[in-house]
């Protein structure tokens, strides 16, 4: 029971680190946002022998997290969670793609093996660089820039919702758990017999849940605000430096690395 | 001024929750909301302010509920939960009290002070940056309060506001009420609370007003009380808090 709750808080302990003030926290939502995309665009579409070149990448993960003050061990901690999906991902290029890159004595170093580790690689920057951005930026003036750049209400509102979903439903599942345990003292989880019901009543009493606290936003004018109503926030010309530093910087690393790489 | 007009409140499965109410809140009245369990007084309050759907007329400051300006009558009403969780659902307490300002549009510099304002005025400056996971119940009750205070609301619905606060907590939002100048309708068990906060009292039984007036005689009327399934409040306990 105890562990569920201290999950939620550190699943939420990465928003929390949004509402620091470095140079990284200040900068415009906006600007953040873009550089975040190209970022992501250049790492995903760089070649997938490009080894060397996508270590240049590790530029703005590493500068950032140490500018905005984040523990580096909280980033890497998130990322480690999403790359056993990639390595299902990658795991067939090794075993297909037998291409011979180069060998240096007895150690031949094969495409797939090349291609699976910048895979994992690429992975690996493109999440964190996602985490930087959540931790940087507090999670609402996030989808107000969203709002902003014309994006419809209802992805927004989805967005919005599975994130606080997640949060409901694992407080409803730590008090369940509570009550469950309080009765049945033997067993740390429940039986088997139980599990139907439980997960039954879970997602009813979450759903239950939900509704209310959607009404108690409703009542705090959530959907009311129209997008000519929204306060600009004007860049300045840190915002301008940040985004076309990250974007030209990702594109150049892209072009060149292409070069280098025949 | 608050109008409300024959409102009648009929959940789906035929419980007629709230029978044809009426009753003025001129501005800046505290009334008090009485009534066994299940008499429909956290029906009312969420009819009121737009939640569920009703039937009769309830008017804001001269606008009438409906659904072309709910918006209008949210940004007027403020309501506090019975449960505090419900009302708890951003990052920490700060983002909290801000949503409900940032949807109104109003700019970050006036919101901050704002927050600070109204963390200051329920004492409790020191959850600013605490998550609402980690709050106890009092805590997060004077949390929930000044969520809505931060709307500038010109009504407040409170639905059981005594419910998790120990009795220090208890006085300091006795003398925080008694303070705001908004119109109130305060439901509540808490009887004495009631007798201290609210000048005038309404008591409910089975959606229907069974009886109202000052909040001073009704609520140490026993034969009164006992009819309407309420306990009058004692008065030797009455004459050691009113020394
Ligand atoms: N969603 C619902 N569907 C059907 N009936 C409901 C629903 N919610 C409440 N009721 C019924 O409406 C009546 C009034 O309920 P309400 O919650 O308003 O009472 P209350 O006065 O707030 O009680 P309490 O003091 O226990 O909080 C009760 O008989 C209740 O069973
Ligand atoms: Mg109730």
């Amino acid at each position: 029971m105890a562990d569920i709750r201290s999950k939620l808080t550190e699943f939420y302990s990465l928003e929390q680190m949004s509402l620091k003030n470095t140079v990284i926290h200040k900068i415009h939502p906006f600007s953040k946002l873009i550089s975040t995309i190209i970022y992501i665009m250049c790492v995903v579409s760089l070649d997938r022998y490009s080894f060397q070149s996508l270590s240049f990448y590790f530029f703005y993960p590493v500068i950032t997290i140490a500018l905005a003050e984040i523990p580096f061990k909280m980033i890497i901690k998130r990322v480690i969670i999403a790359l056993p999906f990639c390595v299902f991902a990658g795991i067939s290029n090794i075993i297909f793609d037998k291409t011979i890159i180069f060998s240096i004595g007895g150690f031949t170093l094969t495409g797939g093996v090349c291609s699976f580790i910048t895979i994992m690689v690429k992975s690996f920057l493109c999440v964190a660089s996602v985490l930087i951005l959540i931790a940087t930026t507090p999670f609402s003036k996030l989808t107000l820039q969203l709002k902003r750049m014309y994006i419809p209400d209802i992805i927004i509102m989805l967005i919005e919702m599975i994130y606080r979903y997640i949060g409901v439903l694992m407080m409803q599942a730590d008090s369940m758990m509570t009550a469950y345990k309080l009765r049945s003292p033997y067993s740390k989880f429940p039986h088997i017999k139980d599990m139907g019901s439980f997960i039954g009543q879970l997602f009813i009493h979450s759903a239950d849940r939900a509704e209310r606290i959607y009404k108690a936003m409703k009542c705090r004018g959530y959907g009311t605000l129209h997008i000519k109503q929204i306060q600009k926030k004007r860049m300045i010309l840190n915002d301008y430096i940040f985004m076309s530093v990250v974007c030209l910087s990702s594109l150049m690393f892209l072009i060149t690395g292409g070069q280098l790489n025949v | 001024m608050f109008k409300i007009e024959n409102l009648s409140v009929k959940y789906p499965d035929g419980t007629l929750a709230v029978d044809n109410f009426t009753m003025n809140i001129s501005s800046g009245e505290h009334i008090a909301l009485a009534g066994g369990n299940g008499a429909g007084k956290t029906t009312l309050i969420l009819a009121l302010a737009g939640i569920i759907e009703s039937d009769g007329k309830v008017i804001v400051d001269n606008i009438e509920l409906n659904k072309k300006n709910i918006s209008e009558i949210r940004k007027k009403v403020g309501v506090v939960f019975q449960n505090p969780d419900d009302q708890l659902f951003m990052a920490n307490i700060y983002e909290d009290i801000a949503f409900g300002p940032r949807n109104l549009g109003i700019d970050e510099e006036t919101i901050r002070h704002r927050v600070d304002d109204r963390l200051k005025l329920l004492n409790i400056e020191h959850l600013k940056y605490k998550t609402a996971l980690k709050l106890s119940g009092g805590e997060k009750r004077m949390a929930a309060i000044a969520t809505v205070l931060a709307m500038k609301p010109s009504v407040m619905l409170l639905d059981e506001p005594t419910a998790f606060l120990d009795p220090k907590s208890r006085r300091n939002l006795i003398n925080i009420l008694k303070k705001l100048p908004h119109s109130m309708l305060i439901a509540t068990h808490d009887l004495t609370f009631a007798n201290e906060v609210c000048e005038n009292t309404v008591i409910l039984k089975y959606g229907k007003i069974f009886s109202q007036g000052k909040s001073s005689e009704i609520l140490y009327d026993n034969d009164l009380m006992n009819r309407g399934n309420l306990e009058a409040i004692e008065n030797d306990y009455n004459k050691t808090t009113k020394q």
